[in-house]
């Protein structure tokens, strides 16, 4: 995003990418069949996302390239080493942070105040639908803001789990509305990146070469190169920022991953977007005789605040969806109704025991059958009956799955290990992880409810009630990593100043989920981007004053 | 009759007619032991694995497979008995799903090693467990006979004291040729799945028949219906 929006404004552009080159249009397995490929395209350690997930030469563990973790804490790092970087195969599950999650401790004391407001990033919400394609429908919600008229696309039908689920929320006064999936329904034309609408087929997490899910190597990528301003460099490794005798940044050095060489390159203006603790390693790894903690880093904030979402899911075997009547249940490869917080006032009224939001991205479907087949534990016997058994219990299963906001604490927090390093001889990261009481107690109730949900349906939930501490998953486990680098109002608590500028050095700008201060329960792709677009437009405008 | 009561009877059946073709049988139910379970330590598939980066559209598996044509045959047998043929679809076997389990276990991944562990001890189980009852491997023995040995490993609530082991190896089996059989083109027919399609129109959402199936079962749970169509 941010060298689309340099490019836009005419900013001469070099993208430094540590992973390979990659062309969806080519690469990706669109329409594939899971029996094509080995193990029935099932997950491994070489694809922790399956065979034909579009990740290239990354994953939780990167060859020669590792991260460590301090004794008895557990974080997972994904990471994604090609051209478009993670935006191959996210979620795209695009929710709008609403006014209330840029001022958590306003209203409840905890962790810190974004210095911006809702207000501030609306426009760039706007602005970042109708570029990368949203489809959905606005919901009037409490803090679940509405998308300007004409900015969202056609949102598309349920499915007849998601009615199910549906109904019996509504009978239990939980809404569930019309998701918002950054998957096109209708073709935006662009004459370097047109982009198709979806044709309800294949996954996708495959990368998508029609360009109806949106990752950049299919848009902002060749938008921007069409301006003639951009130029892209692949197998980059940045491994540190160098300054000049004033302290300003005066290019980077990076590492050549074919030939093992390093090279530097001069700019009048470095703008990180690694990823949260990807860039903050680099800072890290910059550290001089004036910042021996770390480039940028006066406040002592790079590597504090890591924060993901949290997560479980639950799952349900419903028999009133046994035996249902067939239809192609593909449509986008999301589900079509979500299930947003509903709790805002009762938590503002102190009626529950958790201080931040969560949401359910719901499941069910007659999906391709894959390498996790199952009869969700119905499976017994043998011969004639297995079959029968089958054909019933088939699109008879939902899940929830439970995403909330975590509060930042002290004990979650990356650094560098003193005693490792990776293949191009950098320092690498040692993370530290813990979840508090609070979010033990929000996945409680989420478990709760879910469970509710399902039996209001006549459900049997497959999913064993266990205690929220073992429910929970491993910290970093949802990809949503962020909080490294924060942006705040004062340079004595923050790393950058609303603009993602860090207070430092005022030609080195952060534009990745580093810079927030808190990470509501919305999947963070969206606010990252509308954050990039806003402080790259500030930065251009900087530029042209010549204040830089 | 209910299912559970239905799939009873029809194994009751079965182990009937199995034994009245089977002299050995009763000889063996009432003083044999199971077989034991030989643990014997497996040696590792010798990979490799496809990468980190392989190249979607090929989708070659480059690892060896290992298993000998014994264990073949005897996968055979049993992918036909767990999944038979009938009206909608053909039998495991004849889909090669003695391929797939091998192609499974032979893989050098933890899961799929964890999996060999048990699948390669499993497959010698059988054979001897139908020694033990029939002087025959499992191959060898017949349908019939082969009957009476899955009937003591494949029901959750029957497993004979002494076969927990045998029958933990049985689920993971019928777990995975579940998998091999309802990914192939034959198992998604028979199931019913219809996506994979590109479509040139919007999302057309559910049938009239899918949303009546769905508003007759919200009526029945005293939930709101939704207008059809």
């Amino acid at each position: 995003m941010a060298a689309y929006a340099l490019t836009r404004s005419g900013i001469k552009t070099l993208l430094l990418e540590a992973g390979r080159d990659y062309d969806p249009v080519s690469e990706s397995a669109m329409l594939k069949w899971n029996h094509q490929a080995p193990l029935r395209a099932g997950t491994t350690p070489d694809k922790a996302f399956g065979y034909y997930d579009a990740t290239a030469g990354g994953g939780w563990e990167v060859p020669g390239e590792p991260y460590t973790t301090a004794p008895g804490t557990t974080f997972r790092w994904w990471r994604s080493r090609m051209l478009g970087g993670r935006t191959n195969h996210w979620g795209r599950h695009v929710p709008r942070f609403g006014p209330y999650d840029f001022k958590g401790k306003s209203r409840d004391g905890f962790g810190a105040d974004w210095p911006i407001s809702y207000e501030d990033l609306a426009p760039y919400y706007d602005r970042t639908e109708k570029l990368i394609g949203v489809s959905g429908a606005n919901s009037g919600l409490e803090n679940h803001p509405d998308s300007s008229p004409g900015v969202l696309q056609p949102p598309s039908k349920p499915r007849v789990p998601e009615l199910m689920i549906q109904a019996a929320a509504a009978d239990l006064g939980i809404p569930c509305v019309p998701s918002r999936y950054a998957i096109m329904t209708r073709a935006i034309d662009d004459p370097h990146a047109p982009r198709q609408a979806c044709f309800y087929a294949t996954p996708c997490g495959r990368g998508c070469a029609i360009g109806a899910a949106f990752q950049t190597t299919t848009s902002l990528l060749p938008m921007a190169m069409g301006t003639g301003k951009l130029r892209i460099t692949t197998n980059a490794m940045v491994s540190r920022v160098l300054t000049d005798a004033q302290g300003r940044a005066k290019g980077v050095e990076y590492i050549d991953r074919k030939t093992n060489t390093t090279h530097f390159v001069a700019a009048r203006v470095v703008v990180l977007a690694a990823s949260a603790c990807e860039s903050a390693r680099i800072l890290f790894n910059s550290h001089t005789a004036q910042s021996p903690h770390g480039l940028a880093n006066s406040s002592g904030q790079i590597g504090r605040s890591l924060m993901d979402s949290t997560g479980t899911d639950i799952m349900g075997h419903i028999p009133a969806l046994e035996g249902r009547p067939r239809y192609n249940e593909d449509g986008k490869d999301n589900a079509h109704l979500y299930i947003p917080f509903w709790l805002y006032k009762e938590q503002a009224a102190g009626k529950l025991d958790f201080p931040r939001a969560y949401h359910y991205e719901i499941g069910g479907r007659f999906e391709m059958p894959g390498a996790r087949f199952g009869l969700g534990g119905a499976e017994d016997g043998y011969g004639p009956s297995l079959k029968e058994d089958a054909r019933r219990y088939y699109g008879a299963q939902v899940s929830f799955s439970v995403r909330g906001e975590m509060v930042p604490n002290a004990d979650s927090y990356c650094e560098i290990d003193p005693g490792t390093k990776d293949k191009y001889g950098l320092p690498v990261l040692r993370f530290h992880w813990k979840w508090s009481d609070h979010e033990h107690r929000q996945i409680a109730h989420g478990i709760k409810t879910a469970r509710q949900i399902i039996e209001r349906m006549g459900g049997r939930v497959l999913t064993p009630d266990i205690p929220p501490e073992q429910a929970i998953q491993s910290g970093g486990e949802i990809i949503h990593e962020v909080g490294t680098t924060r942006m705040g109002a004062s340079a004595a608590d923050s790393v950058t100043d609303g603009y993602g500028k860090t207070w430092d050095i005022a030609n080195l700008i952060i534009a990745d989920g580093g810079v927030f201060p808190s990470n509501a329960h919305k999947n963070p792709t969206l606010t990252i981007m509308a954050l990039s677009w806003r402080s790259m437009d500030h930065l251009a405008t900087r530029m042209r004053k010549g204040e830089i | 009759m209910t299912e559970i009561s239905r799939r009873v009877t029809l194994a009751w059946i079965a182990a009937a007619s199995a034994g009245a073709f089977a002299p050995g049988l009763s000889q063996a139910a009432e003083n044999g032991l199971p077989a034991p379970w030989a643990n014997a330590a497996m040696p590792p598939s010798p990979g490799p694995g496809y990468g980190h980066d392989p190249d979607l559209n090929k989708a070659d598996v480059p690892w060896p497979l290992t298993l000998n044509p014994h264990q073949r045959a005897t996968l055979r047998a049993a992918a036909d008995l767990m999944l038979p043929a009938d009206a909608h679809s053909p039998s495991g076997g004849s889909l090669a799903l003695d391929a797939f389990v091998d192609e499974w276990i032979s893989a050098p991944y933890p899961l799929q090693q964890q999996d060999r562990a048990l699948i390669m001890p499993g497959l010698a189980w059988l054979d001897e467990e139908s020694s033990r009852r029939f002087s025959q491997d499992f191959v060898s023995a017949g349908e019939a006979r082969r009957r009476t040995v899955f009937d003591a490993i494949a029901f959750r609530d029957r497993v004979a004291p002494g076969y927990e082991q045998p029958a933990h190896f049985f689920m993971r089996l019928r777990s995975l040729m579940l998998t091999g059989f309802y990914t192939l083109p034959a198992g998604m027919a028979d199931i019913g799945y219809l996506g994979n399609v590109p479509l040139a129109t919007d999302y057309p959402g559910p049938t009239p028949e899918a949303m009546a199936h769905l508003n007759a079962n919200l009526v029945k749970l005293g939930l709101k219906p939704f207008s059809p169509g």
